[in-house]
């Protein structure tokens, strides 16, 4: 079991692993419920770019997901954008400080580590100015990842967003020439953050590379490509390296005209740090991959380039990353034709503005900065994250920088401290049992839908669709419900076992003195057990007792008068769409829907106390056994109401006024259904 | 384990109809492991009284309380306040949960919301099956650890009767005859000899036959 660390004290695996702790597992199921305004204001309030991330993000959320244990993991990344593109997302409102504190904050860059401090700290009620070197704002996101995985309008409203904060943005102001460092305190900025990301290329090293028209570096070509300068491409190119930046510039050339587009990589497919997504896609769309492939001498003819000289590697020995090192194979050269050769080996930061103010690290590019997790550089009042700090990472990585340099800088302005952040030891996602893995049924994720690539390579249109609601609504119905199981009072429980022999997973077990443990981990919070603990000893977190008490109390509230008044327990894996509730609502005022993560959690005392609370019939609606998440139930479903329904019977009920419904393959309920249910129920004598 | 059964609402309403201010006591142990007087079965059970009483116009006050065991006077004196402020006390004890509440709290009346059935074992969730009647002196050692006195319906103890059907009891087709299998489990633990020993006539006096039977532990009493 995980030992419980301040940071891991039961997170699910998919907060636990994002840098900046998203409540994945709160919007996954408010998302589940329908509840989209609310599942975009719970990611909004941790993460100012949801639009972007929703995009690009390599959603480490996803590979620790527990339902990759089970199948595939829940499309994480795909649910924020879905969240987060509908209308409804902008109702949200920032709950912005109320008094202004009077700091002023420079911040340098516009990338997402700048955009994220700035959100925070204008939300702490600081003044905050960003500086930007280019025309635009928006850092890699504006002028490094392509429209057709980002659009521009997207990163824009982005920015929009936290300018209405009050955050200043000056584009075109390059601080280190235009702007000294030492400048900006001059200026009144009390605190400067330095975001200047990484866009330095990393050259070959061979020759040819300096002197011939058509080698170009990749960031400066995806640059100009972004700020829509069209630059000139070749026919045939060839793009050395293996990361993102890599696959985005050849993707990117195909777009631009070029016909044959090489990626040349000097290690195989699995070492290849692009996202292996992004590695399908160019191959899809025609991008051609050279694996175990180095340059060694570009060739040219009338000062442009002609050729590219490679060698053949094999892989040998692991370096000291655990990488296999590629070797070159003698005698295996080979030319490829080319016109335009661009070099995608690595970016570093742009520091030598700063190399006589700031301390640098020890490579001599990254900016320094303490251990201590503070973010602070070696001057004071000057902090640095992002790539700037860490060389080239990812845009979730940049909002974590900008938002522990947030609280770092916010401190420092009150009280002059610095904070010491514990480091969290990220661990791996706890391993589920084989036996709850076999039971657990599988549900396939949904598979994207892309643009045809004849119409992706037209232009820079974005190629993946957002997920319509339905899919998403199904899609987060996959989540596992981690850590919202059922935990046990050890002081109530009387050691009967019911729990050890109803679970459908087999997760409960018993010490021989009786001691019961479930283990949170492996638990799916189907409810079972807490309904069926004689001594109500189990609780839940998902869908408790009192929640559902609740939602039945406010729902009955609303429609005193009507009759017959029916309580409809509907599970919310039925395959009912957007506004089916809505019209339920409508055509049936006296039907109150009580919507349960699965009806197994409906007990005889929930239906008494639709009764108590005056309903005349209830029913319970439950999914097509198909939908259900657990396996081999449906008969404990019937066996329980055909009890309650014989109970209330004898309590001068009539049997007319409980029943089972299956729900239809589409819609809550048919009506004819509840036609027929409502004439019986009127019909009693 | 004592077993026990919850009595059918219909007969508990009956008896329960007089009394205004009921109390639904339950017991959280045999009773609850049985399913019948539990917290949760309080809670239905006291909500079943409830829309019983609805109907018939006449609600009163139905409360819900659990001990951990009513044949405890200590765990019982906890409730006495809940049990001084109603007119009767459904109690979901076994018998002897009932009487001890009944001798403890002299002037009030005390109903019992639950049939006794046996002593037995789980055989599996919502399945229990008879194995002891408590006979006060234990033969197991003779029959193979299987008990002819609880488990044979003429409770023989020197062989089965001419009834034995290919394994069953002759009064049902569902009900095994112990006796074949302590004659099974003999002849598997090389035993079988044991059955050539006559059992004299069993003296029923420890099984209660000679009066109301009690426990002394002269080394534990004060
Ligand atoms: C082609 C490409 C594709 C990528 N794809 C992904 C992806 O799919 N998913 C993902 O998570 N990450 C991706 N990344 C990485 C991600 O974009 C970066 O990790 C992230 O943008 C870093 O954020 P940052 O704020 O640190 O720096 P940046 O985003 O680089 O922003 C730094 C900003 O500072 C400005 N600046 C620099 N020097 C100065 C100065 N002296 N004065 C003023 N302004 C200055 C720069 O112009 C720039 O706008 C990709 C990167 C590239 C290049
Ligand atoms: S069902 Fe309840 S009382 Fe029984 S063992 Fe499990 S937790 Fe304990
Ligand atoms: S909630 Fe369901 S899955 Fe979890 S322990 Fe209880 S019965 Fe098992």
């Amino acid at each position: 079991m995980r030992k419980s660390n301040k940071s891991s004290a039961n997170y699910p695996p998919c907060k636990y692993a994002c840098p900046i702790l998203t409540d994945v597992r709160e919007y996954v199921q408010l998302i589940a419920e329908r509840k989209f305004t609310d599942a975009f204001a719970s990611i909004r309030r941790q993460n100012p770019l949801p639009r972007v991330c929703g995009r690009i993000c390599t959603h480490p959320c996803e590979t620790a997901c527990k339902r990759g244990q089970v199948e595939e993991p829940i499309a994480i990344a795909s649910l924020k954008r879905f969240a987060a593109d509908g209308l409804w997302a902008d109702q949200y409102k920032a709950a912005l400080a109320i008094e202004s504190t009077g700091h002023k904050v420079a911040i340098v860059g516009s990338g997402p580590a700048g955009l994220a401090v700035a959100h925070d700290l204008a939300l702490l009620g600081h003044s905050v100015t960003i500086f930007e070197a280019l025309p635009v704002a928006g850092g890699m996101l504006r002028v490094g990842v392509p429209e057709y995985r980002l659009p521009k309008d997207v990163v824009a409203a982005e920015i929009e967003a936290i300018v209405a904060l009050g955050v200043e943005v000056k584009t075109g102001v390059k601080i280190g020439k235009d702007i000294k460092l030492s400048k900006l305190s001059e200026q009144g900025f009390q605190a400067v953050f330095l975001a200047i990301g990484a866009h330095k290329d990393r050259k070959l090293g061979i020759a040819g590379e300096d002197e011939l028209e058509g080698v170009v570096s990749a960031v400066s070509f995806l640059r100009a490509v972004n700020l829509g300068e069209s630059p000139q491409v070749g026919k045939q190119v060839a793009v050395v390296g293996g990361g993102n930046t890599a696959i985005d510039s050849a993707r990117s050339l195909l777009r631009m005209g070029a016909k044959v587009v090489s990626v040349v990589y000097r290690r195989s497919k699995e070492e290849m740090p692009a996202a292996e997504e992004e590695i399908e896609e160019a191959i899809h769309e025609g991008v051609k991959m050279a694996y175990l492939t180095s340059p060694v001498k570009i060739f040219g003819e009338d000062g442009r380039v002609s050729a590219l000289k490679c060698i053949k590697n094999e892989l040998g020995k692991p370096d000291a990353g655990g990488r296999r090192r590629p070797e070159p194979v003698s005698g295996s050269e080979f030319s490829l034709d080319v016109d335009m050769v661009v070099c995608a080996v690595g970016q570093a930061p742009e520091s030598s503005l700063f190399a006589d103010e700031l301390k640098l690290s020890e490579t001599g590019e990254r900016i320094y900065v303490e251990a201590s997790g503070s973010l602070a550089t070696s001057l004071p009042a000057i902090f640095a994250g992002g790539d700037a700090v860490t060389g080239p990472a990812t845009a979730i990585e940049a909002i974590a920088a900008g938002k522990q340099a947030a609280v770092s800088i916010d401190l420092y302005l009150r009280s002059k401290e610095l904070p010491s952040v514990e480091k969290d030891k990220r661990e791996e996602t706890q391993a589920l049992p084989s036996t709850v893995i076999e039971r657990t049924r599988s549900f396939s994720r949904p598979s994207k839908i892309n643009l045809s690539v004849d119409d992706r390579l037209k232009g820079f249109d974005e190629v993946e669709a957002c997920l319509s609601e339905d899919r998403a609504t199904q899609e987060a119905l996959r989540c596992l419900h981690c850590y919202l199981g059922a935990k046990v009072d050890e002081e109530r429980c009387i050691s009967c076992l019911t729990c050890v022999r109803a679970c459908p997973l087999g997760v409960p077990t018993v010490s021989k003195m009786g001691e019961i443990s479930i283990d949170s981990f492996a638990c799916q919070a189907c409810g079972i057990c807490v309904l069926e603990c004689p001594v109500q000893a189990i609780d839940i977190d998902l869908d408790s007792r009192a929640k559902i008490f609740k939602q039945m109390e406010t729902a009955m509230a609303g429609v005193q008068g009507q009759r017959p008044l029916i309580v409809g327990f509907f599970d919310f894996h039925g395959n009912f769409g957007a506004g089916d509730i809505e019209s339920l609502r409508r055509d049936y005022p006296n039907i109150v829907p009580v919507m349960v993560f699965g009806v197994r959690r409906i007990d005889t005392v929930d239906i008494f106390k639709a009764f108590a609370l005056g309903a005349d019939g209830v029913f319970i609606a439950r999914c097509p056994s198909d939908n259900d998440p657990f396996l081999e139930i449906t008969d404990r479903i019937d066996r329980r109401v055909s009890y309650a329904g014989r109970l209330l019977e004898a309590c001068g009920k009539k049997k007319e006024q409980l029943d089972i419904c299956n729900m239809p393959k589409e819609g809550l309920v048919e009506k004819e259904w509840v036609d027929a249910l409502i004439g019986k129920i009127k019909g009693m004598s | 384990m004592i077993t026990v059964e919850q009595k059918k609402i219909e007969e508990i309403n009956t008896m329960t109809k007089d009394y205004s201010c009921l109390l639904v006591l339950g017991c959280e142990m045999c009773a609850a492991i049985s399913f019948a007087g539990g917290k949760r079965q309080v809670a239905e059970l006291a909500a079943a009284i409830r829309l019983s009483r609805k109907g018939s116009g006449e609600e009163g006050e139905v409360f819900e309380e659990s001990v951990a065991r009513q044949c405890e006077p200590e765990f019982i004196d906890l409730v006495k306040d809940k049990v001084a402020d109603c007119d009767a006390v459904l109690s979901l004890a076994c018998g002897a949960g009932v009487q001890l509440m009944a001798e403890r709290f002299s002037d009030k009346v005390l109903l019992p919301g639950c049939n006794t059935t046996f002593l037995g074992v789980t055989e599996e969730l919502g399945v229990w099956s008879e194995r002891c009647v408590g006979c006060g002196s234990c033969v197991l050692d003779k029959t193979a650890g299987l008990c002819p006195i609880a488990r044979c319906s003429k409770q023989l103890l020197n062989g089965p009767c001419g009834g034995s059907m290919k394994g069953k009891c002759e009064i049902s087709k569902d009900v095994d005859c112990v006796w074949q299998l302590i004659i099974d489990r003999l002849s598997r633990v090389n035993q079988l000899d044991k059955l050539e020993e006559i059992f004299p006539v069993k003296d029923w006096t420890p099984a209660g036959h000679g009066g109301p039977r009690k426990l002394v532990r002269e080394d534990l009493k004060s």
